[in-house]
């Protein structure tokens, strides 16, 4: 981080204290829409930008014993889905339902 | 007329512990009986008395400080107490399930193939969506504070957008994680990966519901004036519960998320 960087935040975080006494209200508004929705907004372009560069492989099925448990049966279905499962991206013990791609 | 010489909440006699501790005993049973019997009656009895028991009782609380006065400063200090004993509690429940990913973790057994994420586990790039959960958790406990400062300064319209602020960016936070656990490579079967995985994520899953079920009962109070500039602890309690599942995710993204990938 630049030392400009720091120096602002240390401006920043004084300003925050400083003003909290008095009309903190304002002080925490702006600090929504100038740090913390500009941050989700950075955060949700990235994930998003990822995601896009993300192969749709599935990946190769091996029949790893320590994984894939069914000691017992889940209470619903047939007792061999879990609760959120994705049949392109979660195997069942004997290897992927589906196979796109 | 009779007048109490002291300024305690002697409370009235109430239904709602016992509804509670019946409740609790169905859910438990009821889970039981779930799992084994493949019968829901009594999980779902149990839920429903749940339900109602909070309902009718936090009403009755309401009454009692809000519009019957018995909150007193002496009382208010004993509910902040309880509340901060509350949050405490809840604190040494998710160090257990720290505790159990770390024992896990730190020395992977054999079974995992010695290493630590597990062979054959494909884990989340702490990068993508639990960075963006990070950011929207973070500007929540921003909003959150705004939120408190209108309330202290009477700003009536500011408290209320900054509330509902808080409450929609903790919507946003259970549907993103909502997706991540289906689009997940792994599930909780995956071993002692997904089994700390998924307990630890799924239960601040589970308290971020309930927080900002808290947030949203006290935006429809603080639009029906029922907090003042002095006094508005219900939102107070609100706020120091939704910081704490803010730190948990902070613990749980640096540990599980991060340092475990």
């Amino acid at each position: 981080m630049s030392s400009a960087t720091l120096a602002a935040r240390r401006v920043l975080a004084a300003a925050a204290s400083h003003a909290a006494e008095e009309g903190g209200a304002r002080t925490w508004k702006i600090l929504t829409f100038v740090l913390a929705f500009p941050g989700v907004g950075v955060c949700m372009a990235n994930a998003y930008m990822k995601m896009q560069h993300h192969s749709h492989h599935q990946p190769e099925f091996v029949p790893y014993s320590h994984l894939r448990i069914r000691t017992k049966k889940f209470p619903w279905g047939d007792g061999n889905h879990s609760l959120f499962h994705n049949p392109h991206a979660n195997a069942l013990p004997d290897g992927f339902e589906s196979s796109e791609h | 007329m009779a007048h109490q010489a002291h300024a305690y909440h002697m409370v009235d006699p109430s239904p709602w512990p016992l509804t509670g501790a019946v409740a609790a005993l169905l859910l438990t049973s009821g889970t039981a009986i779930w799992m084994h019997f493949n019968s829901l009656v009594l999980m779902t009895l149990g839920l429903v008395l749940l339900l109602l028991t909070m309902y009718q009782w936090w009403r009755d609380i309401i009454r009692e400080g809000t519009f019957q006065g018995h909150h007193t400063p002496p009382v208010q200090k004993g509910l902040r107490y309880g509340m901060i004993l509350f949050i405490t509690s809840e604190v040494f429940f998710f160090l257990g399930f720290f505790w159990a990913f770390y024992h896990s973790s730190l020395a992977p057994t054999p079974e995992l193939g010695g290493c630590w994420p597990p062979t054959g586990i494909t884990t989340l790039d702490p990068f993508e969506v639990p960075l963006l959960n990070t950011a929207v958790l973070l500007a929540s406990g921003v909003t959150v504070t705004w939120a408190h400062h209108s309330i202290m300064e009477g700003q009536r319209k500011q408290a209320i957008q900054s509330l509902t602020l808080t409450i929609l960016l903790g919507f946003y936070f259970t549907f993103l994680q909502a997706m991540e656990y289906f689009e997940a490579p792994f599930t909780i079967a995956d071993g002692v990966y997904g089994s700390t995985f998924f307990v630890a994520t799924g239960f601040h899953g589970l308290h971020v519901i309930i927080g900002s079920t808290f947030l949203a009962v006290c935006l429809l109070r603080q639009v029906q004036f029922h907090f003042t500039s002095e006094h508005h602890f219900g939102f107070e309690a609100a706020a120091w519960y939704w910081h704490f599942v803010d730190v948990v995710w902070l613990f749980l993204y640096i540990s599980i998320y991060w340092w475990g990938s």
